[in-house]
């Protein structure tokens, strides 16, 4: 299994994709600092009652939305990319045990997505903080370290979630249009067709989109529909679904 | 060893592989061939458990492929020289199937060198020609030193001297005593391999045996010249051969160069030639496979 986990790990950081993917956080990243960069210089310019009506200058505010993006197309890559090009028949050759496969992908892409997603969002927590300096709120997002915690953290659950739903729509689909459209439709298109759907349903069907789930699991919206429990239980839903119906289809299915 | 066994693998209305049988012994060189569709390749997907067979079964040193830990120090299969993911590099895609099996990086820098491709190890897999990813591919299928080894078309795309060099490498694995399957659709190029051959039609086993039983089995005739054509045609005949006389040579029918040569002897013939003549091999994998060939011109 050691040797599995390595080899996928070795296929991961010897493609491109992988450098370009990191790649465009980075860019994420720096676009956030240096929209609260912006914002900040505006603030400083406004008077006191504008300046209580501003947003926070988050640069998580960009840095998730391309997370979960960055890190679904990864995860969906690990596979796709094998299936589009045949390479998955002489990966299948070499570890027949398509269990051990599984494992070692999924390992191996969570893996990735944690330490990456952590990185991203706590350096977007730091840049925020080094950007907005001694401001109050609102335009800081937050006062301290401990008060952002249950923020980044359920970001960075949020990351590793998508890169794992991501690789599970990829076993599942086996091609990588079919996996990007897919992670496209769940992150940035259904989340504003729900919201057009009468009541309650609107509002039931926003609360489980994607994008929606990590401030409910903070806790950080006041009267979200889910609470802390309901949308963790979301999110594992989602990896429950795409990841055990793409080792159905891997388990089951000739390559 | 590779032990194909009541092998039947349908997708949907259609039978790819049709109640097939056969067993590929350790030493020689097996070719297996069929006309385009005839189901080669399911037959080895089957035996690498990457299809699953509709029933029975392919095992491989009398284990199923998915139940061998470490599967490439056993099995060496190349199938399809384009599936590998043309994004890494020559030497990356080797190492991440190497790592998988526990084979360390001194082995595949030595299969690079066998087969001549040390030279682009750095160069990204997609830029290689067809030849030079066959190349790859025989690489891969060395890599953990297997006893069992399956080819799928591996001359495709190669030039004159690759063909020669491939001949020459699956002749030398199997005198070191492996198990050597090669597939093809040209029993040209299996004539000059293969020292047995497996040929299937449309999933189903046509014939099992020896180059040399098919060469005798297709002999046509027995080509004779002689200073006295009516006496020796005359005592051929009388043994139960059918004589026809053609350019001043006799054509004996029926009956063995040995047979003649004696007969000849018996009754004081002199005899200038006796040449034993076959239809090629082409005409006779022509001959076996017309009932199955699966796609094919229609004469107009």
């Amino acid at each position: 299994m050691t040797d599995v986990l390595a080899s996928e790990f070795l296929k991961l950081r010897t493609v491109r994709s992988t450098v370009y993917l990191l790649l465009v956080l980075v860019l994420a990243l720096s676009a956030g600092v240096l929209v609260s960069y912006l914002m900040t210089a505006d603030y400083d310019s406004q008077p006191p009652d504008v300046q209580a009506n501003f947003g926070a200058a988050d640069p998580g505010m960009v840095v998730l939305p391309f997370g979960h993006f960055v890190l679904g197309v990864l995860g969906a890559l690990a596979v796709t990319s094998e299936y589009g090009s045949g390479m998955i028949r002489t990966a299948l050759v070499s570890v027949p045990r398509r269990r051990s496969l599984l494992l070692a992908k999924s390992a191996v892409v969570g893996g990735t997505s944690l330490v990456v997603g952590a990185v991203v969002t706590f350096l977007g927590f730091l840049f925020g903080e080094l950007v907005t300096g001694d401001r109050p709120k609102p335009i800081s997002a937050y006062d301290s370290l401990s008060e952002a915690m249950p923020t980044l953290l359920a970001n960075t659950a949020s990351l590793t979630t998508m890169g794992l739903f991501g690789l599970g729509l990829g076993f599942l689909l086996r091609s990588t249009a079919g996996a990007l459209v897919t992670l496209c439709g769940l992150l940035f298109v259904l989340p504003g067709i729900t919201l057009l759907l009468p009541a309650p349903w609107n509002e039931r069907l926003y609360a489980i989109m994607p994008p929606i789930l990590p401030p409910q699991l903070a806790g950080e919206l006041p009267g979200a529909p889910l609470g802390q429990w309901a949308a963790g239980l979301a999110m594992v839903a989602y990896l429950v679904v795409a990841l055990g119906g793409g080792a159905l289809v891997l388990l089951r299915r000739d390559a | 060893m590779i032990e194909v066994r009541e092998l039947t693998k349908r997708y949907g209305a259609h039978r790819a592989v049709d109640g097939l049988s056969f067993e590929v012994k350790p030493g020689y060189v097996a070719g297996f061939l069929g006309p385009n569709g005839a189901g080669k390749s399911t037959t080895m997907r089957a035996v690498l458990g990457l299809d699953r067979p509709t029933s029975g079964e392919a095992l491989v040193d009398g284990r199923r492929y998915a139940d061998v830990p470490r599967p490439l120090h056993h099995v060496g299969a190349l199938l399809d020289a384009n599936a590998v993911h043309g994004g890494r590099s020559v030497y990356n895609h080797l190492r991440v199937l190497a790592r998988s099996n526990g084979i360390g990086v001194k082995r595949v820098v030595e299969v690079l060198e066998q087969v001549g491709l040390a030279g682009v190890a750095r160069r990204r897999v997609g830029t290689l020609s067809l030849g030079m990813k066959q190349r790859l591919g025989v690489a891969a299928a060395l890599l953990g030193d297997p006893a069992v080894l399956l080819f799928d078309e591996p001359v495709n795309g190669l030039d004159p001297e690759g063909i020669r060099w491939i001949r020459h490498l699956m002749r030398g694995l199997a005198a070191e005593g492996r198990t050597v399957l090669v597939s093809s659709h040209l029993m040209s190029e299996m004539a000059l391999t293969a020292d047995r051959v497996v040929v299937i039609g449309r999933g189903r086993l046509i014939l099992e045996a020896s180059m040399r039983e098919l060469t005798e089995r297709f002999q046509r005739d027995v080509l004779v010249r002689t200073s006295a054509p009516q006496d020796l045609a005359a005592a051929v005949e009388r043994l139960g051969a059918t004589v026809r006389h053609e350019d001043g040579a006799l054509l004996v029918h029926g009956l063995s160069a040995y047979d003649i040569g004696e007969a000849a002897a018996h009754r004081g013939v002199p005899v200038h030639e006796l040449t034993p003549r076959s239809a090629s091999l082409e005409d006779a994998y022509l001959e076996l496979t017309d009932d199955s060939v699966e796609y094919r011109t229609v004469a107009r």
